[in-house]
């Protein structure tokens, strides 16, 4: 028998497939270019996946409940914008670190409002606000660069614990409260029963109105702590700010098996998904790709997969209703 | 005489101008199977609506165990012990049987505020609850969209006793089942009222009502047009009831005209 959609660590096949997926990349890339394989490269990865690890996260959650977030990009940059100052006007690292969620978390609440409150399409209220934050950026930077920010934040993510950098442990960290939260409490039945079929899940007693609220906030919260670290990363913040981050989540976490219809998600296979996109986007710089067209990658393998996938999934339905004659 | 567990009276529900269900008076006791029959937009769905706290009434009372109770949503019919199986059984396939059942009443054990599962002791009642209704499914951690139609019942009306439900209430359980998958929701359904639950049941099949109702009521134009008990009405009685060629029926049209 099928088992239950909530299994999120247990490894699957979409999860041994990615594995294959990152390990086959590597070896194509480090015969492709000597660069690949050196640490410095390894670490240049790293590095680039953070922000989306956290932002695919959030944007896991939102798919899972069949909702979506187009303006995680524009809502990393404000919430980048308020990291920025915070550091700016000195105040201490730790602090900084949280002005990003917080900021996020706000942002999130008003992406709720609109879409959950308002009863507006997520795609097309979050379209919208995509819209109004882009100005809003535009009006919090006047066209210019936030640069030359000072280093705290930088050195508190980089120090480490026991040998591991401080950022790969927020970034465990945040992956392990979420896992708890789906597997563990009410909230993973709760945004699966949504995004199974909404109406169902009203008719049993869930609360959903409520849920849906929580998970833009989670989002925006995930969202504006990947603020915190591309300000630690980075040092500036500048007009062109995550304008390829809803391409790139929403790619990486439909490579990662979390359907985008809804009812289904995987944590492991988020991570996994945002590792292979990387690594596919930088070996492919390292072999003399221009930059700009890793969103034409990226689009064109989210929209493989889900060419690819759709009519597996209803293989899948046809499949199941024929055993239950 | 003893209190009906649910007493509906002078129910009336009008969306804009349209009369779905006019001064309606009905009685539900525990232990029996009542069958509200009727053609396609006789009222019957809106009543049960009604009475499952989707929709509110325009007018009339509703009295829970002698109670006046009022319902805003399917949450306050629950906590009044109203459950409520719909046509389209509102499980999520997606989710395993023991979630479903539990889902949106989970049973949790907070620590440190978090609302943690206890996944264990909801895992047990399942399970306990499957063995008394002699469902066959020995696991429930099996997702419900793995199921079959019947067994998918089963889930649905281990939610129901799981909200120690008195009274309720199934849309076509056996619309899209097969023969043997019917007989065995039937049997589900006698059980329920063994256990002195009072069950409310929509059926087009007459064959099923009179297999398994002890009292119909058949709906026609948003009105109650007829009440008997099984043994003193014939299955061609009751269908001249719903199609209006019975003489009773004609005589109430006549007047109401």
């Amino acid at each position: 028998m099928r088992q239950s959609s909530l299994r999120f660590v247990a490894i699957g096949g979409r999860e041994w497939a990615l594995l294959g997926a990152v390990i086959l990349a590597s070896i194509v890339f480090s015969v492709a270019s000597p660069y690949f394989v050196t640490a410095g490269n390894a670490g240049t990865i790293v590095r680039n996946s953070t922000e989306l690890m956290l932002a695919g996260l959030g944007m896991t959650l939102l798919l899972a409940m069949g909702s979506i977030d187009v303006s995680i990009g524009i809502l990393m940059g404000l919430a980048a914008i308020a990291v920025a100052h915070a550091l700016l006007a000195s105040v201490a690292p730790a602090l900084a670190l949280l002005v990003g969620p917080l900021t996020g978390a706000g942002l999130g609440l008003l992406t709720a409002l609109v879409v959950v409150r308002g009863r507006v399409p997520a795609i097309v209220g979050t379209l919208g606000l995509l819209g109004v934050y882009r100005m809003g950026v535009f009006a919090l930077l006047g066209g210019q660069w936030l640069s030359g920010l000072p280093a705290g934040l930088t050195e508190l993510l980089s120090s480490t614990i026991l040998g591991i950098p401080l950022s790969v442990l927020v970034i465990g960290l945040a992956y392990l409260a979420v896992w708890l939260a789906l597997r563990r409490t009410p909230y993973g039945p709760h945004l699966l029963s949504i995004g199974n079929a909404e109406e169902k899940a009203r008719l049993s007693g869930v609360p959903v109105t409520k849920v849906r609220i929580a998970t833009f906030v989670i989002s925006g919260a995930l969202t504006g702590l990947a603020a915190s670290f591309y300000v630690a990363s980075y040092r500036n913040v500048e007009m062109a700010i995550g304008s390829t981050l809803a391409l790139d989540a929403i790619a990486a976490v439909v490579l990662g098996g979390t359907s985008i219809m809804g009812g289904r998600c995987s944590l492991l296979g988020t991570a996994l998904g945002v590792v292979l996109l990387r690594i596919l986007q930088n070996g492919l710089l390292l072999m003399g790709v221009p930059s700009l067209w890793q969103p034409v990658v990226t689009g064109a393998l989210l929209i493989s997969v889900l060419a690819l996938e759709l009519p597996v999934s209803r293989l899948g339905d046809m499949k199941e209703k024929w055993m239950q004659r | 005489m003893t209190v009906p567990f649910l007493r509906a009276t002078g129910i009336t529900k009008r969306f804009g101008a349209l009369t779905a269900l006019r001064d309606v008076d009905l009685d539900i006791n525990g232990g029996e199977v009542l069958a509200l029959l009727g053609d396609n937009g006789a009222g019957k769905s809106t009543f049960i609506k009604i009475l499952a706290g989707a929709h509110p009434q325009s007018d009339g009372e509703l009295l829970v165990e002698g109670q006046p109770v009022e319902f805003s949503s399917p949450k306050d019919a629950a906590s009044s012990g109203i459950a409520t199986i719909f046509q389209e059984l509102a499980l999520s396939e997606n989710l395993s049987i023991s979630e479903n059942v539990f889902l949106g009443r989970e049973l949790k054990r907070s620590v440190l505020g978090i609302p943690f599962l206890r996944r264990k002791a909801m895992r047990e009642r399942v399970d306990g609850l499957l063995h008394e209704l002699d469902a066959h499914i020995s696991d429930p951690e099996a997702a419900v969209g793995s199921l079959s139609g019947g067994q998918r019942q089963a889930v649905a009306i281990c939610r129901a006793l799981n909200l120690n439900a008195k009274l309720v209430i199934m849309d076509e359980p056996t619309a899209a089942l097969a023969v043997a998958e019917t007989r065995k929701v039937l049997e589900l359904t006698r059980r329920l009222a063994g256990r002195g639950c009072a069950v409310v049941l929509i059926s087009h099949n007459i064959a099923d009502v009179f297999e398994v109702a002890d009292r119909m009521v058949v709906f026609r134009r948003g009105r109650k047009v007829a009440e008997r008990r099984k043994e003193d009405t014939t299955p061609e009685e009751i269908v001249s009831l719903i199609t209006g060629a019975h003489p009773d029926v004609r005589a109430l049209e006549q007047n109401n005209r």
